[in-house]
């Protein structure tokens, strides 16, 4: 079983596999580009409620922190959020320029945040969690989205 | 564990990068200028006063400045640790630096001793505040990525190269230590383009290529230990330089291939990248690679002609390389900056990145850019070049302060207007 840093890291690698694949598509066209959007938009929402819902919770309880560093990585989720959705519209809309200047916002975004989780929060939360590592890691891995 | 890099509010403020990244190209019209109103035959030589008065204003007003905003504004994110005083210290050291460099291009030129001594404080102070507030932070740091090493390395060059500067500043007021100048600058060129400069590119870019262009990762030897290679070798050349000159070319041939090495490795990622765009940013890159390649090769080579070539090497590593790769990432960066630092406030309907700079514009910047460095290079052996390569190199400067303000401009103007406030993000459906 790995531990709850090794788990969620390798899950942002699997997101980014599907944000160049989703770009990879859009760059043919946006209309092939949709589905390959959808499994995009799908995984991320997926990790961030792994997050939210299980990781994060188990820290805040843990540790007393509810304002310290989920709350900021709370908040680049709300806003990662926004973008992927504005992508979705600019899929729709059938609008190439808009849909790769959002891509290349959220993609610099997205890469400083899980730079932040992955060097700091995370090495935190296995120093607290370590004990309930395997417990935590099963119940994100058994999550249902909402 | 230091947590305050997660948050905005510790961050440093948008202002702290921001007024270096604005300054630069300043200091490259400047520099443009200077080449304007020279001649070729002065400028074949690295020691002639033209010479050093251009090449300072390129990498203390440009390199150094885009370098040092780079460090304040990354090492939060890359490590996690806050820069003490940050706002203050950047404000006091910027206004320092500038016209402590304004002060030494004008004493240097002019033969003043008063301005090349006032200069001589202004810059000892701006760059030790910089660098020491920067030092505080590193010896913070609790995961030593291999990025965040590159940068400690970088900075102890850094450091190296600005009191070997100081120096060399002071023999141009009391000439008695005169004698000591070629030897001395030889050593503060090296280490400032491969040391300070090459060392902190190469960390920044572990990072870089991945996040911006989904490229595959570096290996682990590669992240491990590239850096400790190169200082070596840049330690075995000052040894070989100063004692055994016969034997100087070992050290040169040591770092000259590691950093080929490098512009390969950075090629073939760069090829591998996952991201289909293929934007400005990724032609500098390639341009960097390329010249770099060459450079490294003729600064060996270089060796048997009684640097002939020395001039064309620092073209190219100077200007192909280094400069290349930071108005790249200027483009990045700074529109990036003003989108991140506007949504935290909570602005949504914003314009992406992508829409801050003008692509046309962009290009052209980078056309005219890459005539002048082959204008210059070509200058010496046909020396009516220079003027026009100059012009070029002047217009594609004007056109990227232009480029790198424009995001700001719309900073300002969405600050000033609110265009919405839109909390209703911020409610989890």
């Amino acid at each position: 079983m790995s531990t709850i840093k090794e788990y969620l890291t390798a899950d942002h690698s699997r997101c980014d596999e599907f944000f160049a694949m989703m770009e990879d598509k859009a760059n043919t066209s946006l209309a092939d580009a949709k589905e390959a959007y959808e499994e995009f938009a799908q995984a991320t929402e997926r990790h961030f409620q792994m997050e939210e819902r299980v990781m994060f919770a188990e820290f805040e309880t843990k540790t007393g922190m509810t304002e310290g560093p989920t709350a900021m990585m709370r908040h680049e989720h709300v806003q990662m959020r926004s973008l992927v959705k504005q992508m979705g519209e600019a899929l729709e809309a059938n609008n190439k320029d808009k849909f790769f200047g959002l891509s290349e916002t959220l993609m610099i975004l997205m890469q400083q945040h899980n730079m932040k989780e992955e060097q700091m929060l995370y090495t935190m939360a296995q120093q607290h969690l370590s004990a309930e590592s395997p417990r935590i890691v099963d119940m994100m891995e058994s999550m249902i989205v909402e | 564990m230091e947590l305050n890099g997660l948050s905005i509010d510790q961050a440093p403020p948008i202002s702290a990068p921001l007024r270096f990244y604005l300054t630069a190209p300043i200091f490259a019209i400047i520099a443009g200028f200077l080449i304007l109103f020279s001649d070729a035959a002065t400028l074949m030589s690295r020691y002639s006063l033209d010479s050093i008065v251009i090449t300072h204003a390129l990498t203390i007003g440009f390199l150094g400045f885009i370098m040092l905003g780079s460090l304040t504004q990354m090492l939060p994110v890359l490590a996690g640790v806050r820069i003490p005083r940050v706002d203050l210290v950047t404000k006091i050291s910027y206004i320092f630096l500038v016209i402590g460099t304004a002060f030494m291009l004008f004493g240097l030129l002019n033969d003043v001793a008063l301005s090349n001594t006032v200069a001589l404080v202004l810059l000892s102070t701006g760059f030790t505040m910089i660098i020491t507030v920067i030092a505080m932070a590193i010896v913070k740091v609790q995961n030593f990525n291999p990025t965040v090493k590159a940068m400690s390395v970088s900075l102890l060059f850094a450091s190296l190269t600005v009191l070997m500067g100081l120096f060399l500043l002071y023999t141009y007021i009391d000439i008695d230590f005169a004698p000591y100048r070629n030897m001395v600058a030889n050593v503060h060129s090296v280490w400032g383009v491969f040391g300070f400069a090459g060392i902190l590119i190469i960390g920044v870019t572990f990072q870089v290529l991945p996040m911006f262009y989904v490229a595959p990762r570096f290996k682990q030897f590669c992240k491990k230990r590239v850096v400790l290679l190169i200082s070596l070798g840049l330690l075995i050349w000052l040894y070989t330089n100063v004692y055994e000159e016969a034997y100087a070319i070992i050290g040169k041939a040591w770092i000259a291939l590691f950093f080929w090495a490098f512009a390969t490795t950075m090629w073939r990622k760069l090829s591998a990248r996952r991201r289909p765009i293929s934007d400005v940013t990724v032609w500098y890159w390639r341009v960097a690679s390329i010249s770099l390649t060459l450079g490294s090769f003729l600064w060996i080579f270089d060796e048997y002609f009684k640097n002939e070539y020395i001039v064309m090497v620092a073209i190219l590593l100077g200007g192909g390389f280094i400069l290349s790769i930071m108005i790249g990432m200027l483009y990045k960066i700074i529109p990036f900056l003003v989108w991140f630092h506007l949504n935290a406030m909570g602005y949504m309907t914003i314009p992406t990145m992508n829409e801050m700079i003008d692509k046309k514009l962009a290009r052209a910047q980078f056309v005219l850019f890459i005539a002048s460095l082959i204008g210059f290079i070509f200058a010496f052996y046909i020396p009516v070049l220079l003027t026009i390569s100059a012009i070029s190199f002047i217009i594609s400067m004007v056109i990227l302060q232009y480029n790198v303000v424009a995001p700001v401009l719309i900073y300002r103007k969405v600050k000033k207007t609110k265009p919405d406030f839109d909390m209703s993000a911020f409610t989890i459906n």
